[in-house]
């Protein structure tokens, strides 16, 4: 579509000069919803999948359960709202990348709106399966404008903490096979470069795991090596967390308290 | 799905339509362009830009939301009153569907009440439309022929315009 006039210019990316501040809007945000003070917490695990990150958020969300907190866990195409479109465009052969994009937004808006957002003012801890960064990266694989991706993406929430679970594509390989085999979306089959689903995975999240790095910084986030074993992994996570926790005040609003 | 169980925020009406837009365009409205051909669409992403702010989302975002649309050669807007339009709908008995009364921001539990509040508010953000984007206006409140006259000589003076490839079907 490059013959084509745009109808406006895209806004600049966020994130890039640090001016993010975590537990606010990222960019425009939802005018109709103000969340200064609210109390609640996002704290985001990032990684590519297989990487570990239910069983580490799983492991998580106990500890933090035993330590009082209130905790409610959010996940990617979880919203009761788009779920079922999003499995039906995916059996179906309808989704396009600008579709792909703007459905996983949607299925996002409406879990911010209906989930973390009440949790939040609530004095929740939110614990997300993945944010943005995973839609940013997959959509940043197929080519999608970044600008508008962040533009598009101004609404959200910048979290408190961002977990990224980094691997490397051969340690992943073998978790991935050794767990359930590899599936067609997450080798990327859509992206029509051969029928060989394992040189298709290995291209594929070699080049996810490139946009992860290249928003490590953009987006500040923390990085974890995955490729350690669980419990060791989960101490780390354990420990960043708490620190963190330990100065955050999530009692502010009186209508709340943690359990 | 969604429409159904009266569920959508304004954000996710905004990007369920940029959506549907977004499909639309691929597969109806892109490739008849290539081919020459003359596309016309009822309702574009101007439609969103004015009903989507008066529900609350932010001017900018849903401007750059929809900026991989296809700017039209030709945008016209029908302008009518809202006392025009009700009546109208009224007259032909036309149940007012939830969202076009803008029933989802509980505004008021009357339906005609809601309606007005809701579409003067899109108004308003036509109006500023008009401006932004050089819409041309058609004073819908006149009649079908006066208007169609209008609509043939905008159509006519914007298709003698030398950049359009004519192809015959």
């Amino acid at each position: 579509m490059t013959d084509q006039k745009d109808m406006k210019d895209p806004a600049p990316a966020f994130g890039a000069n640090g001016h993010i501040q975590p537990g606010r809007y990222y960019g425009h945000g939802l005018p109709y919803a103000p969340i200064d003070h609210y109390p609640g917490k996002i704290i985001a695990i990032e990684g590519t999948d297989g990487v570990g990150r239910s069983t580490q958020i799983r492991l998580l969300r106990e500890w933090l359960e035993v330590q009082g907190y209130g905790v409610v866990e959010t996940g990617w195409t979880r919203s009761a709202l788009m779920s079922p479109t999003i499995e039906l465009a995916k059996s179906s052969n309808t989704l396009n990348k600008l579709t792909f994009v703007l459905l996983y937004a949607t299925d996002f808006a409406d879990r911010l709106e209906k989930e973390i957002i009440p949790a939040l003012k609530a004095g929740f801890v939110v614990l997300s399966d993945r944010y943005i960064f995973s839609a940013l990266a997959r959509a940043g694989v197929r080519g999608v404008d970044r600008a508008w991706l962040r533009s598009l993406y101004g609404f959200a929430i910048a979290p408190h903490l961002v977990f990224y679970l980094k691997i490397d594509v051969d340690t992943l390989i073998r978790r991935v096979l050794s767990a359930r085999g590899m599936d067609f979306w997450e080798s990327g089959m859509d992206l029509k470069g051969g029928d060989d689903i394992y040189d298709s995975f290995r291209s594929y999240q070699n080049k996810l795991l490139r946009e992860y790095t290249s928003m490590a910084d953009e987006f500040g986030f923390r990085v974890l090596d995955a490729r350690r074993p669980i419990d060791v992994l989960q101490d780390d996570l354990r420990r960043q967390v708490q620190a963190f926790l330990s100065n955050a005040d999530l009692t502010q609003s009186p209508e709340t308290l943690p359990v | 799905m969604g429409k159904k169980k009266n569920s959508l925020t304004p954000t996710t009406f905004s990007l369920l339509h940029a959506t549907d837009f977004a499909d639309r365009l691929l597969y109806n409205i892109v490739p008849p362009l290539k081919a020459g051909m003359i596309v016309l669409a009822d309702r574009y992403a101007y439609t969103a830009f004015a009903r989507d702010v008066a529900r609350g989302v932010d001017r900018a975002w849903v401007r750059d939301l929809y900026s991989f649309a296809v700017r039209p050669d030709l945008a016209l807007y029908f302008r009518v009153p809202i006392d025009v339009s009700l009546d109208r709908l009224m007259a032909r008995r036309v149940k007012l569907k939830f969202y076009e009364a803008g029933m989802d921001m509980g505004w008021s539990h009357n339906e005609q009440e809601s309606f007005r509040i809701f579409q003067g508010k899109v108004l308003d953000e036509y109006d500023r439309l008009v401006e932004e984007f050089g819409l041309s206006v058609i004073d819908a409140s006149t009649s079908i022929t006066d208007q169609q006259q209008k609509v043939r000589n905008l159509v006519a003076r914007q298709l003698e315009k030398p950049d359009l490839e004519v192809v015959n079907q």
